[in-house]
């Protein structure tokens, strides 16, 4: 079993944290959210990394192309009406996918990377790997570029090709054409409320004119666009599930797609990042490549004989998250709201750990290209009350 | 892996420093206020239509939003044509010459003038029109960001409703709309439902 190593540090205060606009540094039950070490990276598993997410970019692409050449939405769980959005965001480069977090198991210690999944819709964590994560070294003394931690720099780069389309970010300020960039979130989560924030920060430090707004005071027109107090807005982030949308507003699901076939405004991260995000696309890249290096076993049956773990197309946060042993009893499992989904069925793998068996799963953001990454710690299953522990780069 | 040790990394992130200074809210105040946005043109795939208005003058008399870039012209005979990728090229490496030496009406004082009563050149027109960003990327600032360019191109249009419906069918709408048929008010009742401050990490995955 691999082993992971730690760098003892002193977490930074909550009072920084707080000026800082970091909110959530205690968990519900009164602990620190962010932990007191820090996980030692080789730089070799840190550029390990960094090909393991461009390379499970390439194939989640490929897959994409599969899904909708084969009509497939219904078996990785689209909602119906979200296809047509699915579809119209896929076939034209407008629709650039700002970012998304990979999950991962292993990378350290010679254990072979495997992608658990990928959060390509809505991910969170961003505030801590991006910001906080650095602060700790720099507030501890530690060498500041010792860290793969670009996520920043490459999201404010990314955000400038929503408007160049293609990999040079040069023409950014003459193409530029003023179009207005609104930011959302659900009102109640200092969190998702903050997080959205940043990201706005950041696309206004690329150029963008940029504006923030709580998703109830956000007006839909399916023929004029998107508005907030009367102003219309061309661009819009919403940190919200794309099938929370389907499910919870379908009205919105409606307007959104006659919006966006009206050529009225973008929506970010673009529908089509909700094919990467059901876990049925896990089962697709295996059947696409199967036996691949950075991929687990995953059918949408029992793997007969293995112990593997199930989980729901559309679960968040570990929830509905079951281990079954090889003759498939649950071994151990968590609760939640996402027991409706249909449910595929992944290899177990066992996770690097510490010397106090806390286990340890890296968290790697993608941003055009693999730019950073930050670890969860936690215990069999990580879910709502892991940790966020940053890492370090020795050797 | 080159960015990994790249020395004082935040030093050359302006953004990141500020926010490490002030906290994200103290820098959404400063940016607010700060925020300003160029008026340039964007490079998004057009359908064109390109019409001589007199021999050799050319104004834009359509354009849409398209899947991949197209331009058409139509002569003064009536008759139409596609232009292909090789002319397209060929007229505006011509007109990247003008425009770097300055004799090309798109970036002239004069232009705007000039593009209203007679019309422009093809080259100029081409340029002048939603496809212009796309063909003539590689121009890069020494066209778009010139001031004349924008006078010059929207005079470039046949009439001005050309000019505003064009704008408008490419997403941008001047002012605000006063229509009824906007809905809002989404995710009011299901988003304070047990959150606090505390973390909710729900989307995470």
């Amino acid at each position: 079993m691999s082993m992971v190593e730690l760098l003892k540090i002193t977490p930074p205060d909550s009072a920084y944290l707080e000026k800082l606009g970091f909110l959530w540094h205690t968990d519900s039950d009164g602990t620190p959210y962010l932990t007191d070490t820090l996980v030692k990276v080789t730089e070799s598993e840190a550029e390990a990394f960094y090909e393991a997410g461009n390379e499970l970019y390439d194939m989640f692409v490929e897959a994409g192309e599969y899904v909708i050449e084969n009509n497939l939405f219904h078996e990785i769980g689209i909602p119906f009406n979200l296809v047509d959005m699915v579809r119209e965001s896929w076939e034209n480069d407008v629709h650039w996918h700002i970012y998304g977090r990979f999950d991962l198991a292993g990378g350290i210690d010679g254990e072979p990377i495997k992608l658990l999944e990928f959060n390509a819709d809505t991910p969170t964590a961003l505030f801590e790997s991006s910001i906080v994560q650095w602060a700790a070294l720099r507030n501890n003394g530690l060498d500041e570029s010792a860290q793969f931690n670009m996520i920043y720099e490459k999201l404010e780069e990314n955000f400038k090709r929503l408007v160049t389309l293609e990999e040079s970010v040069e023409n950014f300020d003459s193409l530029y054409e003023g179009w207005k960039f609104l930011f959302s979130s659900v009102r109640g989560s200092a969190e998702e409320e903050n997080t959205v924030k940043l990201l706005e920060y950041i696309a206004s430090n690329a150029g963008f004119d940029t504006e923030f707004a709580f998703v109830d005071e956000v007006e839909f027109d399916p023929a004029e666009g998107i508005f907030h107090d009367d102003e219309n807005f061309e661009l819009w982030f919403k940190l919200i599930p794309w099938e929370s949308i389907a499910l919870d507003e379908p009205d919105l699901a409606m307007l959104l797609t006659s919006i966006v076939k009206n050529h009225k405004a973008i929506v970010f991260n673009p529908a089509y990042t909700l094919m990467f995000q059901s876990k049925a696309m896990l089962k697709i890249l295996w059947d696409l490549y199967p036996g691949h290096p950075l991929l687990l076993e995953t059918s949408f049956d029992r793997l007969d004989g293995k112990k593997c773990v199930s989980k729901p197309l559309f679960g968040r946060e570990g929830g509905n998250v079951d281990i079954l042993d090889a003759n498939g009893e649950r071994i151990v499992g968590n609760g939640g709201e996402y027991g409706e989904y249909p449910r595929i069925y992944q290899e177990y793998v066992e996770l690097p750990r510490d010397m106090q068996g806390h286990k340890y799963q890296a968290g790697l953001f993608f941003a055009y290209e693999s730019c950073g990454i930050g670890f969860r710690r936690g215990g069999e299953i990580m879910d709502n009350m892991s940790k966020f522990c940053g890492h370090i780069i020795e050797g | 892996m080159s960015y990994l040790k790249k020395v004082g990394r935040y030093g050359g992130s302006v953004g990141l420093g500020a926010l490490l200074a002030v906290g994200l809210a103290g820098c959404q105040q400063r940016s607010d206020e700060g925020a300003t946005a160029s008026s340039v043109q964007r490079a998004q795939p057009a359908f064109v239509v390109i019409e001589e208005v007199a021999k050799g003058r050319y104004k834009i008399a359509e354009e849409f939003p398209a899947k991949e870039t197209r331009i058409v012209l139509k002569k003064l005979d009536g008759t139409e044509k596609v232009m292909t990728k090789e002319e397209l090229d060929y007229l505006i490496k011509k007109e990247a010459a003008k425009i770097e030496d300055g004799t090309s009406n798109l970036v002239k004082p004069e232009g705007a003038q000039v593009a209203s009563q007679g019309g422009m050149g093809i080259g100029e027109a081409i340029l002048a029109s939603a496809a212009g960003a796309v063909l003539g990327s590689w121009i890069g600032s020494k066209l778009f960001g010139n001031p004349n360019y924008q006078s010059a191109r929207k005079a470039t249009y046949k009439n001005p409703s050309t000019y505003s419906r064009s704008v408008n069918s490419f997403g941008k709408k001047g002012a605000s709309s006063t229509s009824s048929s906007k809905r809002g008010g989404f995710y009011r009742s299901s988003g304070s439902g047990g959150r606090s401050s505390a973390r909710s990490g729900f989307y995470g995955g």
